[in-house]
């Protein structure tokens, strides 16, 4: 734990690098990023299009033959209800998305608000948030995910809130080192011996200084939320039937993989491929902000 | 180091008391009955009666929670109506699957890494270091129920190497159904571990002893094997700790995927049969596995770097 | 690159959370130990579900009383084949003396295991009047039963109030057929009341040796049994709800019996597994769609109706059987008495009457929910019956789950899901007594098998008519009408009756079951 505050407070020391072309120049020389960018171009364009993309209506049944293999009219064959499974993988890249964007966001801005609390607040309640949140860190992953579907019922809301809880505690920590090591800075007690408030302090000097750091760990979360929200739909608890998603098309697959291997390979083919472009993206895009963490590990 | 020992047993207890107040209320904050709503859907009136009286949903909160407390001091996580079996029993009847599983995949993803890592360290940035680098990323990268499920049809249903279900029976059958799901969890660990100990490796090769022991001429996979590893190999056992609910989590897709016996089999399967009280009782052990993993791992930390100590 | 690559995810490692030693905590565990004997003739085969009461008053489903049928005696059994009948199994002789007595006359020599003595008629009493003096979902399967006379420790007559048919094909040879000693559960339940899973006695050919919920369940030998040795010395049942998941694990070599989807028949068919052999047989069970009469959202008979005339029975079956499964005219199948040629709502529905229906009941756009079995052909049954309801605006939620929590969903005794209950994809196993279905919908089986709250009185009068009966032809025209009411109601759609393939091993053994293919494993040979 204590050697990832190290990273973070490192971390901010890189900020502030780099206008957006600067950034697109490294991006393209690094090959990996490179890689990365086109693959998440890739799905986050097919993901908004892709009412437009799709050849059928992704939840009719009996479009087709069931589990029929690929040919022109079904691109990607068809799964063991007889819907088109090209149609489903592609309306299917909207959820995971979705609820990276929604659940990060989210557990970006509590963290935020937390961070700060514990960063400026006084020392009893730093103590508390900072128990909350080792807490919070010490429940088991998916094992906890599981516990608070099975309370609150299977569906998106409650992965999405899952994810948005479990993901809170490390931004917050992150906000909390960074604004605490600003608060004792001679500069800032030069600013508020000159009179300036807290809330100026904080939206002047802190928040910019924290939010690209930030960023780069949201962007770096992307793989790992992907991955969640697929796992748990594949169990069954995420998205609920007809609604087409990348986990649950691969449990089909799982499901019928002696009659068809078109349904696993069409499930899990773009969950690998959307963890690997943002894993990608995110591994460049935090080393072109953090010179200092340029080194081997 | 005392002082941070303590410490640092403080937080840890500090946490898990933290830890089970808030799953005791997760359960209380639902609307309804809590006796209900821990028994689940096929309580009996008078399997609610029976535990409104054990939880004591009478007397005044801070009762009950004390009195949760004091039955889990006991070793009691509940007791599961539908199998009429203490949860305890049920869950440390399986959690020994698990870390069978567990323990078998970061062996052999260890095993495999430590050479690697060492091999990349000593030829940086060759092409062998940068395709292993490429490699490592892309499957820490990819989920393990996807490695799963592709292992499962390759090997067990194309090819028909190995078997697709269960635990299997004698030894040498259990090792032969351990090896695809081994495989799938830890798969991801060769990457980062490699990762882990080229870095350290690194480091450490440009220490001035090791540089002292280069000029006298000895050769490389000496000083590698005698001088460095054992250096570079510490911080990653400390590391490995970290990773214990990543194990688990994936071990909860990889016993689902292959049927095999476990904790995470079982909470799939308690979550849909809405079973809270094994639920509950997974949660429970399976948090308390990862405080004490943390604890020992940042004892260890401590013990090597002193640094460690004073953030506390 | 290699930066990109070198620092790679400590982040995305950490993130997961904490920290050491999960080799360190294990380090000391004992690692799963070997479960099974090695040495012995082993019969492993697959069950559609874990066991939950091995007590003969109280079993539910087929899988409690296939395990109940190895380790308790009955007084007569299926026999196994093509052709349905019964043999002796723990009776010397038995005979219908009048239409309400039965005299029995049991073996000798029967013994209880852990001492509790031989099987006399005192336990026979004690076993079958237990059934119907406790309330238990079951006890209709004994019908009429007033008591059982005890004339010597080998000779009863039981004895019911009114003539009783099904004493035959349901009663003595199934389920509540099975004997207890009457010491041992006295000892073990408070009056001898439900004992669940803990058995203190057998009078069968093997003793329950371990149960692991979930993963398996072990029989072996009774060391006490004197009857005929059965073949195998021991039989492992592994409960695998997903019959997908049973066919990898046959495939895999986990077990050696299983049953098989029949959209995978074809499959196999081709493409066998080595030393397999496969053989279908016609199941007598029934799948169907009920609905809740109580249910404020179902309440109206025309939406119950719309629903029926929204389904398409045959395109329900085209994609969760392949089209290989016939239509079931209705919860007889085909050879059982009271067979109906056709449905009164055609199979493929009407869109239009199903609109039509609505309208008369003035809702649209609303929300039921479907309950199902989380197995992949019932899962497929729930997904195509939602995106048929979908048609009439009718939005259905999916709530799939396991076999332990679905069936007790209509259960007064087993908590209020019961009030919260809809739709459902409903599936029960069968005998070859039409009695079996038909008393599972009478108004006293209201919040106990009869979970659609069906309520009709003409039905009751003919179900306690029915049995009286003698003559086929004369019964047969009870159960359709019977049938007919069921429904009219517009609570009932029915599906299929399935079928019943199973595929086992032939170096293994030579299998035994039921003319429906339900597996009889005393009677199963080693080769």
């Amino acid at each position: 734990m204590a050697s990832l505050e190290a990273i973070h407070t490192e971390a901010n020391a890189g900020q502030g690098h780099g206008s957006f072309r600067t950034v697109l120049r490294q991006l393209r020389k690094n090959r990996l990023g490179t890689l990365g960018v086109v693959l998440v171009l890739f799905i986050a364009v097919s993901a908004i299009f892709a009412p437009l993309i799709i050849t059928h209506d992704p939840t009719r049944i009996m479009v087709g033959p069931r589990l029929a293999d690929p040919s022109l009219n079904f691109l990607l064959g068809t799964d063991q209800l007889g819907r088109d499974t090209f149609s489903r993988v592609i309306m299917g890249g909207r959820i995971p998305l979705l609820v990276a964007f929604v659940s990060l966001g989210s557990s970006l801005a509590v963290g935020l608000v937390l961070g700060l609390l514990a960063g400026f607040g006084p020392r009893w309640l730093d103590n508390l948030l900072l128990l909350i949140f080792d807490t919070i860190r010490s429940f088991p992953g998916i094992i906890f995910a599981l516990a608070v579907i099975a309370l609150l019922g299977p569906s998106l809301t409650s992965v999405i809130l899952v994810i948005a809880i479990t993901s809170m505690p490390i931004y917050a920590r992150v906000v909390r080192t960074q604004t605490e090591a600003l608060r004792s800075s001679e500069y800032i007690a030069a600013e508020r011996s000159m009179g300036a408030g807290t809330n100026r302090i904080l939206a002047v000097h802190v928040l910019p200084n924290v939010i690209g750091p930030l960023l780069i760990l949201v962007s770096m979360d992307v793989p790992a939320v992907i991955a969640v929200e697929a796992g748990l739909s594949f169990l069954g608890m995420g998205v609920r039937p007809p609604t087409p998603d990348w986990g649950a098309i691969l449990n089909d697959g799982y499901s019928y993989i002696h009659e068809s291997v078109w349904l696993v390979i069409a499930g899990g083919i773009p969950i690998t491929l959307a963890t690997l472009g943002f894993t990608f993206l995110g591994e460049a895009l935090r080393d072109i902000f953090d010179p200092k963490l340029r080194k081997d590990l | 180091m005392l002082l941070y020992l303590i410490k640092r047993v403080v937080l840890a207890i500090a946490i898990v008391v933290v830890a089970v107040t808030l799953l005791f209320l997760m359960i209380r904050a639902l609307p309804g009955d809590p006796a209900a709503v821990l028994l689940g859907p096929r309580a009996t009136p008078e399997m609610k009666a029976q535990l409104h009286e054990q939880m004591g949903l009478d007397k005044p909160f801070v009762v009950q929670l004390a009195a949760f407390f004091g039955g889990l001091l006991n070793g009691d996580l509940g007791f599961d109506v539908f199998s009429r079996r203490p949860v305890a029993d049920i869950v440390f009847e399986q959690l020994p699957y698990t870390i069978e599983l567990i323990l078998v995949s970061i062996l052999w993803a260890v095993s495999v890494a430590v050479p690697l890592g060492c091999y990349s360290a000593m030829r940086r940035n060759s092409v062998i270091d940068q395709v292993v680098g490429v490699v490592a990323v892309a499957t820490m990268a990819i989920p393990s129920f996807v490695v799963a499920v592709y292992a499962l049809l390759i090997f067990a249903v194309m090819l028909g190497w190995l078997p697709a279900i269960g635990a299997g029976n004698g030894l040498w059958d259990r090792l032969i159904h351990l090896i695809l799901p081994s495989l799938a969890i830890g798969i991801s660990w060769v990457g980062y571990v490699s990762r882990l100990v080229r870095a350290s490796m690194l480091e450490i090769l440009g220490e001035t002893h090791i540089r002292m022991a280069r000029s006298f001429g000895i050769s490389e996979w000496r000083i590698v094997a005698r001088y460095a590893l054992p250096l570079a190999i510490l911080p990653t056992v400390t590391i490995l700790g970290v990773g214990i609910a990543w194990l688990l989590s994936s071990a909860v897709f990889i016993e689902v995927v292959f049927a095999r016996p476990g904790i995470g089999a079982l909470i799939v399967n308690a979550v849909n049969t809405r079973n809270y009280p094994i639920v509950m009782g997974t949660v429970l052990v399976t948090t308390f596995l990862i405080v004490a993993a943390t604890t020992i791992s940042d004892l260890i930390n401590g013990a090597l770097d002193p640094r460690t100590r004073e953030k506390l | 690159m290699n930066d990109v690559v070198g620092s790679v995810s400590r982040r995305a490692f950490l993130k997961t959370g904490a920290t050491l030693g999960g080799g360190i905590m294990a380090a000391g565990m004992p690692l799963s130990q070997a479960i099974w004997a090695a040495e012995g003739k082993v019969l492993t085969a697959r069950a559609n579900q874990d066991v939950d009461k091995l007590d003969p008053a109280f079993y539910l489903g087929a899988v409690n009383s296939e395990v109940m049928s190895c380790i308790y005696s009955k007084l007569i059994r299926y026999k196994p084949g093509s052709e349905w009948s019964w043999e002796l199994e723990a009776a010397e002789k038995i005979e219908q003396v009048d239409p309400t007595h039965i005299r029995f006359q049991l073996k000798k020599g029967i013994k209880f295991s852990n001492d509790y003595g031989e099987l006399t008629v005192r336990d026979v009493k004690f076993s079958f009047e237990r059934v119907i003096r406790l309330d238990s979902p079951s006890n209709f399967d004994w019908g009429p039963l007033d008591h059982v006379e005890v004339e010597d420790d080998y000779t009863g007559v039981i004895v019911f109030k009114t003539p009783f048919a099904p004493a035959w094909t349901l009663a003595l040879p199934y389920g509540a057929g099975h004997i207890v000693s009457e010491d041992a559960v006295m000892k073990a339940a408070k009056d001898g009341g439900p004992f669940g899973m803990t058995p203190t006695a057998f009078s069968g050919p093997y003793v329950f040796a371990d149960w692991k919920p979930n993963q398996h369940v072990l029989l072996t030998r009774n060391p006490e049994w004197s009857g005929p040795k059965p073949g195998f010395d021991e039989i492992r049942i592994l409960p695998i709800g997903d019959i997908k998941t049973a066919e990898r694990a046959y495939q895999a070599g986990d077990i050696d019996f299983t049953h098989i989807s029949v959209d995978s028949l074809a499959n196999f068919k081709s493409n066998s597994p080595a030393d397999t052999t496969i053989e279908e047989k016609p199941s007598i069970g029934i799948v169907y769609v009920g609905m809740n009469i109580d249910h404020p959202k179902l309440k109206d008979i025309n939406v119950r109706k719309a629903i029926q005339w929204a389904i398409n029975v045959p395109q329900i079956l085209d994609a969760a059987y392949a089209g290989q499964m016939e239509v079931a005219t209705g919860s007889l199948a085909r050879g059982l008495i009271g067979y109906r040629d056709k449905a009164l709502v055609p199979p493929e529905g009407d869109l239009a009457k199903a609109k039509e229906s609505l309208e008369k009941a003035g809702v649209s756009d609303f929300t039921v929910t479907v309950d199902c079995l989380n197995q992949s052909e019932f899962l497929t049954i729930a997904q195509v019956l939602q995106a048929q309801l979908s048609q009439i605006g009718v939005t259905a939620e999916i709530n799939a789950q396991d076999s332990g929590s679905f069936y007790t969903i209509g259960m007064e005794s087993e908590g209020d899901r019961w009030k919260d209950m809809q739709l459902i994809v409903q599936s029960f196993s069968n005998v070859p007594e039409p009695y079996y279905f038909s008393a599972t919908y009478t108004r006293d089986q209201i919040g106990k098998w009869n979970w659609e709250r069906f309520s009709s009185e003409r039905f009751d009068e003919l179900n306690a008519k029915a049995i009286t009966i003698d003559d086929p032809n004369e019964r047969a025209k009870l159960y359709r009408e019977m049938q007919d009411l069921m429904e009219d109601s517009g609570a009932y759609r029915y599906l299929t009756n399935g079928a019943s393939p199973f595929m086992y091993r032939t170096t293994r053994m030579q299998p035994a079951t039921r003319p429906d293919g339900v597996p009889h494993y005393v009677a199963f040979k080693p080769v």
